[in-house]
């Protein structure tokens, strides 16, 4: 392979075996053309077989680290498997029972599914609406400052989300939380009769609060490396056009630095619809309070701690479906975007 | 530049070579070594108790001991990776509860005749055996295990001239009289993530979590009994006050944490906590003591013991060799030391009675209560299932945060539990 992959434009370029013989009286006109066709068409074939080459080791590495085990999922899902057929190594297939029994439940579409794209839409739209603003303060900061607040969010965005979580956990504590105690000193509250992890709302006011705040900085330092971008001269044209700074944001900023826009949104998205961590540790949330589960957490409870994983395979499935139908449709909105400005600008 | 490639080649094949080497090393050992799984953290220095039970088996068999310690909370998930990739050890400390779940899946080996021809049989504490029996044969031989009972500020009663409570009324009567007294304090947290505790009272009451018919389980947490116990437990919190709205989404953990604070005077506890508890705040030393829990005329409730089995897996080559260290493990020399270095209690009848007669005040009221009124939950893998989705803790939080009457959220679990049972 590694010697013929150079040596491939050359040899394209030889005579077939028993075909003309340079040297020779020119053969006739259509002898020729027919060989050239020929080679040519095998010249294209190897073209179209390079990159596949090339591509090879990376297709292996990712077929058997996520394509196999992506594809084994499918086939537990269709499954009842639990630990019987772990140590046996037998398969028990009942057809689309999981999905029928899952889909079937009224608690998919009365809790998980509107925890889960609630949830997941509060947390973007926030995520998103925070870290542009920050970026548009960095933008306007001198460089001490502005490397202080970078400094100091990119704090929030490295701590990892375990510990993030606890500390939030501790802060809303209903007994001895920071948040309860003050309010309580103040007389705004019992603390003895206030517990927020119960409620559906106010858990997961919490669980926004912290995915917004472990998520921002990202958006923060991405959208501001996009606004770096804009040529200065725009913004001065629109000033002296006379166009405030809502104006200008929105008619400047906005379409120049769209597609990051776009990124930003699509990453958030698929981040915030598989909250798992932030969700499970919270008092409750390991299924005790089955009013606040998403699907990432109802998979997990499903399948290892109740030892169906057939039926939590089922679930992850649904929710990779959900999550790449809602990519698709950014993506097809990031690509008929573009091509309308090209148009545009034509 | 080509030498430096071949080196890393060579070190990346002896990488792997040796990561394959450590992944085949679990079950298919070399058959003069017993490969031994325990869980970390029981013992706060189990490394001294395994070297010398190691030399006792050379000693016994010729063959060395390779232990290896599994954190508790990866332990399952441990168990079950092993199962799929074949690579289970040869014996292993199996918590009490996974015991029906790993011989329904026909990994454990069955250990009946074994223990009988040992004599263990007759000294294993009653409720240890049940949950190491599955479908009438045993699988597990008792190790260890604690029990719960009530843990009280003894300070804190003295002061206001109470005794332990001996009856429910009781303990509803210190319960209130302690929120009169101590308003700081919680006289008696109802924990919504703790159903160890809840099952104290549904027993005590008469009632049960499940029983087993002709046709299989059946769930019983909505029987009458089952509902007195039920209502008395969480009427403590709605009614009387004694709890918090915090104690809602409790775990025991929790409840243990509050004792530590000193925010708490009065909770089921188990008896591995109050060392812990010293130790972790010292001005509390001498200030706990500990009773059983109350029946409702008197008496006791019957208690959960939790604690661990000796498994013995099918994949384990010499299965004569792998029972030889189960029964020196569970011999009365090193039962005695395990427990005695562990803070637990052993799964001997025998020692747990020494330990009733002769314990001092934070052990005695512990070990009476485990020899006199120790109870296991439902021996089936389907309880393991129901546990896991928290059904039970589903409904004391539905109670506790008032979005369920007693009676609603008890029919709504029973009806859970049946169709895990598969009803």
């Amino acid at each position: 392979m590694a010697t013929e992959t150079p040596e491939a434009p050359r040899t394209a370029e030889d005579p077939q075996p028993g075909g003309p013989t340079p040297g020779r009286r020119p053969p006739g006109p259509r002898a020729t053309a027919a060989a050239r066709a020929r080679s040519a068409r095998a010249a294209r074939r190897r073209r179209r077989a390079r990159p596949w080459l090339l591509l090879a080791p990376a297709l292996l590495a990712v077929g058997t680290l996520l394509l196999w085990p992506l594809g084994r999922v499918v086939w537990m899902s269709f499954q009842d498997y639990g630990l019987r057929e772990i140590v046996s190594g037998r398969t028990n297939f009942t057809g689309t029972d999981n999905y029928a029994e899952i889909l079937g439940s009224s608690y998919l579409w009365t809790t998980v599914l509107p925890n889960t794209v609630l949830f997941a839409a509060a947390c973007v739209v926030l995520t998103v609406v925070l870290g542009t603003l920050v970026a548009l303060l960095l933008q306007r900061l001198g460089p001490f400052w502005r490397n202080l607040t970078a400094g100091t969010i990119m704090m929030a965005w490295a701590m990892p989300a375990v510990t993030g979580t606890y500390v939030w956990i501790w802060l809303f504590d209903p007994l001895n939380g920071a948040v309860v105690q003050s309010l309580g000193g103040l007389g705004l509250l019992d603390p003895a009769a206030t517990n927020w992890f119960t409620g559906r709302f106010s858990f997961y006011a919490i669980a926004t609060l912290n995915v917004v705040h472990h998520g921002f900085p990202f958006v923060a330092v991405t959208v501001y490396a996009g606004l770096l971008t804009i040529p200065r001269e725009l913004t001065e044209a629109g000033i002296v056009d006379g166009a405030g700074a809502w104006q200008r944001f929105w008619t400047i900023t906005v379409p120049s630095i769209k597609p990051v826009f776009l990124v930003v949104v699509i990453l958030s998205t698929i981040w915030d619809f598989k909250v798992f961590v932030q969700l499970y540790l919270m008092p409750g949330g390991n299924g005790a309070n089955p009013q606040v589960l998403n699907l990432g957490v109802w998979s997990y409870v499903e399948s290892f701690a109740q030892r169906q994983y057939g039926m939590g395979a089922a679930i992850a499935v649904l929710l990779t479906l959900l999550l790449l139908g809602i990519t698709v449709g950014y993506v097809r909105a990031l690509f008929s975007e573009s091509s309308g400005e090209k148009g545009d600008r034509l | 530049m080509r030498k430096c490639l071949r080196r890393s080649t060579a070190a990346l094949v002896t990488a792997l070579s040796l990561t394959l080497a450590a992944c085949g090393g679990g079950g298919a050992a070399d058959d003069d070594t017993l490969t031994v799984w325990i869980m970390e953290g029981t013992n706060p220095d189990s490394k001294p108790f395994f070297a010398e039970v190691g030399r006792a088996f050379t000693e016994r068999t010729g063959a060395e001991l390779d232990v290896q310690y599994v954190p508790w909370p990866d332990a399952h998930d441990k168990f079950t990776k092993a199962m799929a990739g074949g690579t289970t050890p040869d014996v292993a400390e199996v918590g009490t509860t996974w015991t029906a779940e790993f011989a329904d899946a026909g990994a454990l080996a069955d250990l009946t005749d074994r223990a009988r021809d040992a004599g263990l049989d007759e000294d294993m504490v009653p409720a240890l055996r049940t949950a190491g029996t599955y479908e009438d044969r045993l699988y597990g031989v008792p190790w260890y295990a604690g029990v719960r009972a009530l843990l009280y500020r003894e300070d804190v009663f003295e002061r206001h001239g109470l005794d332990a409570p001996t009856d429910w009324p009781e303990l509803r009567e210190v319960a209130r009289t302690l929120k009169r007294e101590e308003p700081d304090m919680l006289p008696f947290p109802v924990v919504g993530d703790g159903e160890y505790v809840l099952d104290a009272f549904v027993w005590g009451a008469g009632g049960d979590l499940a029983t087993r018919g002709g046709g299989g389980w059946t769930s019983a947490i909505s029987t009458p009994a089952s509902l007195r116990g039920l209502e008395f437990y969480t009427s403590l919190a709605t009614e009387d006050g004694t709890s918090a709205e915090a104690a809602t989404t409790w775990d025991e953990a929790d409840l243990v944490a509050g004792i530590t604070g000193g925010d708490v005077a009065m909770a089921v506890a188990g008896s591995w906590t109050p060392a812990a508890i010293v130790a972790d705040s010292p001005e509390l030393e001498g200030k706990l003591a500990a009773a059983p829990i109350p029946g409702p005329e008197g008496g006791m409730s019957p208690s959960f013991l939790g604690g661990s089995h000796l498994g013995v897996f099918n994949t384990a080559p010499d299965q004569d060799l792998a029972w030889e260290f189960v029964e020196l493990m569970t011999s009365e020399r090193y039962a005695a030391r395990w427990a005695e270095q562990s803070g637990y209690f052993a799964g001997r009848a025998s020692l747990v009675e020494q330990a009733a007669e002769e314990g001092g005040p934070l052990v005695a009221p512990f070990a009476r209560q485990m020899r006199d009124a120790g109870r296991t939950v439902p021996v089936t893998p389907a309880y393991g299932q129901i546990q896991g989705k928290k059904t039970l803790a589903q409904m004391m939080q539905s109670i506790l945060s008032g979005r369920k009457s007693v009676e609603e959220a008890a029919r709504a679990a029973a009806a859970d539990m049946d169709r895990s049972f598969g009803h």
